[in-house]
């Protein structure tokens, strides 16, 4: 991206409950977890992600999107990988 | 929010969804639960009320006893060994955003007063005049010129410090409302404390959410601009609109008469200031190559003479002040109480003196408050009960942000305490780095120059208190006090007000699916 783009990026009102693309690959800090599956928000939008344990709690995961309700901004997703730290240190 | 989980992605046991206990205990223990760690600042903060507000004693030593009082009052209140509270006061005092704090206003204050003495506000005077720029107009120039300049050396304190020794004293002699000026001038340390990639704040910023400086300032460019075009607008209305002091006329008239164009030539040194910043020199090194070449303009152009910069005052029965009586920078004095070291150096550190203790005494109070467990009790609860959805959760960033702002009176500092906060409440919904680390150091830029007590408005009070001694026609009648400037930071109460808005509008907002910032450049 160009400097110049950099400085016009983000000129808009973005969703409270942004949609996701089912199939797609995202990466999302996960929220919290039941101990086999994660909950990630996005916004208001809320993706669980199956396979998420405890140890992906407040970590970045990468989650292929299986499906999104659009109506209830509700998701769901497979755990890929954990592919990044949270930089709250506490 | 999360923990009630009541089955709105509808498969699987999402009601069971927690988070892993992170239960951290405080180091230091006190008698009535972690909120009394706030004791000592809280104290400060009602002394400061009472004594700069409500009594109207703008006395920074005044200041460093109420801490003083706080820190030994809630001493009493440890539980345990007492040696603990007594080291979380020497940890915060030496950490190194206190220092860099004092070190901004020393400096700056050492530039500011070679520039005032080398004429430059004559210069400025000067310059207004010729041009046509009326007092009405002169706030507005004045926001917009401390917003370059501190855009460029990346210090509001130093800008702020810079710009009172020069341009208040202009202003007010031109006849612009004093308050207005000194609320621009703190305007303008907000523009460029919170957009420069070399000011500390933003790079604190940048550096606490994992985002790049380039990528950080380019996305608050947005916010920023927004908020410093109505401020503009602003500052031209309030110009037209409040009147200034009555200056004898014929005090303007001596002062007008004996202003030169000549001193303006320290623009020059102003520009080496933010040149050196901009090639990313070190802050220290940028105002010294400003401190040189003022020095140097100042001789070279007979502006002051080397005895006006430094000169000692000493005793005639000292062993050697006689027989170097002739040396520029000696003065033999006879009269006890002159004896001393004067000049231009001398009276741009002497006025932050005090300041600086006091500030490192507020860190160490704040350190207190950290440890004593009454910061994390504070923001868990706001996290726990306030961040219920997106919207919540970044109203929350900015309310939280700006608490911390007023309790820290140092705004990187606030700033280094506040950071991961911000990163958790951000990650929980997935704001991306750039978003956090906006909010973050909006209020911070803010609210650092807002609040009476905060380090921007004291620094820039502390230089005002040395201009009735520079200038016959200034009196101290006609400064300002820390709480009348308050509702005139026009650019700090409206990046506050941007920010309220982009969290209920969601305007720039991004995600993290949006777009992640880029690897941090660790300066």
């Amino acid at each position: 991206m160009s400097l110049f783009s950099k400085y016009l990026k983000g000129w808009r009102l973005r969703a409270n409950r942004p949609t996701l693309e089912p199939g797609s690959e995202i990466d999302v800090f996960v929220a919290e977890t039941n101990g086999t599956s994660g909950r990630a928000y996005i916004g208001d939008t809320e993706l669980i992600v199956n396979g998420a344990g405890p140890e992906t709690v407040e970590k970045q995961v990468r989650v292929r999107v299986t499906d999104f309700d659009e109506t209830t901004a509700t998701g769901q997703g497979e755990l890929l990988e954990v592919v990044g730290e949270s930089s709250y240190s506490g | 929010m999360s923990d009630t989980g009541n089955g709105s992605a509808d498969d699987g046991p999402t009601d069971q969804f927690t988070q892993p206990d992170r239960d951290r205990g405080p180091t230091v223990e006190f008698y009535g639960g972690r909120g009394m760690s706030a004791f000592p600042i809280a104290f400060f903060i009602v002394w400061a009320i009472v004594q700069t507000a409500l009594w109207r004693i703008g006395d920074t030593g005044g200041l460093i006893v109420g801490i003083l009082i706080g820190l030994i009052v809630g001493m009493f209140f440890v539980r345990g060994n007492w040696q603990s509270y007594a080291n979380t006061i020497f940890e915060g005092m030496t950490q190194p955003v206190a220092v860099t704090a004092i070190v901004a206003w020393i400096w700056a204050g050492m530039f500011a007063q070679l520039l005032q003495d080398g004429g430059f506000v004559g210069g400025l005077v000067w310059l207004a005049d010729t041009a046509g720029i009326g007092a009405a107009l002169f706030p507005a120039i004045t926001f917009v010129l401390a917003a370059v300049f501190t855009t460029g050396i990346g210090t509001g304190y130093g800008a702020t410090v810079a710009f009172v020794g020069l341009f208040f004293p202009a202003g007010v002699l031109l006849g612009a409302n004093p308050v207005l000026l000194f609320g621009a001038i703190l305007s303008g340390a907000i523009f460029g404390d919170n957009l420069a990639p070399v000011s500390d704040t933003t790079i604190v910023s940048a550096v606490t959410q994992d985002a790049d400086i380039g990528g950080v300032v380019a996305s608050r460019f947005k916010y920023v601009i927004v908020a410093a075009v109505i401020a503009f607008v602003g500052y031209v209305a309030a110009g037209s609109a409040m009147s200034g002091l009555e200056i004898s006329a014929e005090a303007q008239a001596i002062f007008l008469e004996s202003s030169e164009a000549i001193g303006l030539v320290h623009v020059i040194s102003m520009l080496a200031v933010i040149g050196a910043a901009i090639a990313g020199r070190h802050i220290v090194e940028a105002i010294s190559w400003g401190i040189v070449l003022a020095v140097v303009f100042n001789l070279a152009f007979g502006l002051t003479t080397l005895g006006d910069i430094v000169m000692f005052n000493a005793p005639p029965d000292a062993p050697l002040s006689e027989p170097l009586a002739s040396l520029p920078i000696l003065t033999v004095v006879e009269e006890p109480s002159a004896i001393g070291v004067t000049g231009s150096l001398m009276t741009g550190v002497a006025g932050f003196l005090e300041l600086s203790i006091l500030v490192l005494l507020i860190i160490g109070a704040a350190q207190i408050m950290i440890r004593g467990g009454a910061f994390e009790a504070l923001l868990e609860w706001s996290i726990d009960n306030l961040a219920t959805n997106v919207r919540n959760a970044e109203l929350t960033m900015v309310g939280s942000a700006a608490l911390i702002n007023a309790i820290i009176t140092i705004n990187t500092a606030a700033e280094v305490a506040i950071g991961p906060y911000i990163s958790k409440i951000g990650e929980r919904f997935n704001l991306n780095g750039y978003r956090r680390a906006n909010i973050l150091d909006g209020q911070t830029a803010a609210l650092g120059y807002i609040f009476p007590w905060s380090g921007g408005v004291l620094a820039g009070y502390s230089a005002m208190q040395e201009l009735p001694g520079n200038y016959e026609w200034l009196d101290q009648s006609m400064l300002v006090t820390p709480i009348d400037v308050v509702p005139f930071v026009f650019q700090g109460w409206l990046l506050v007000a941007v920010f309220v808005v982009a969290a209920l509008t969601g305007f720039g907002r991004e995600y993290v699916i949006d777009r992640q910032s880029e690897e941090v450049a660790r300066v």
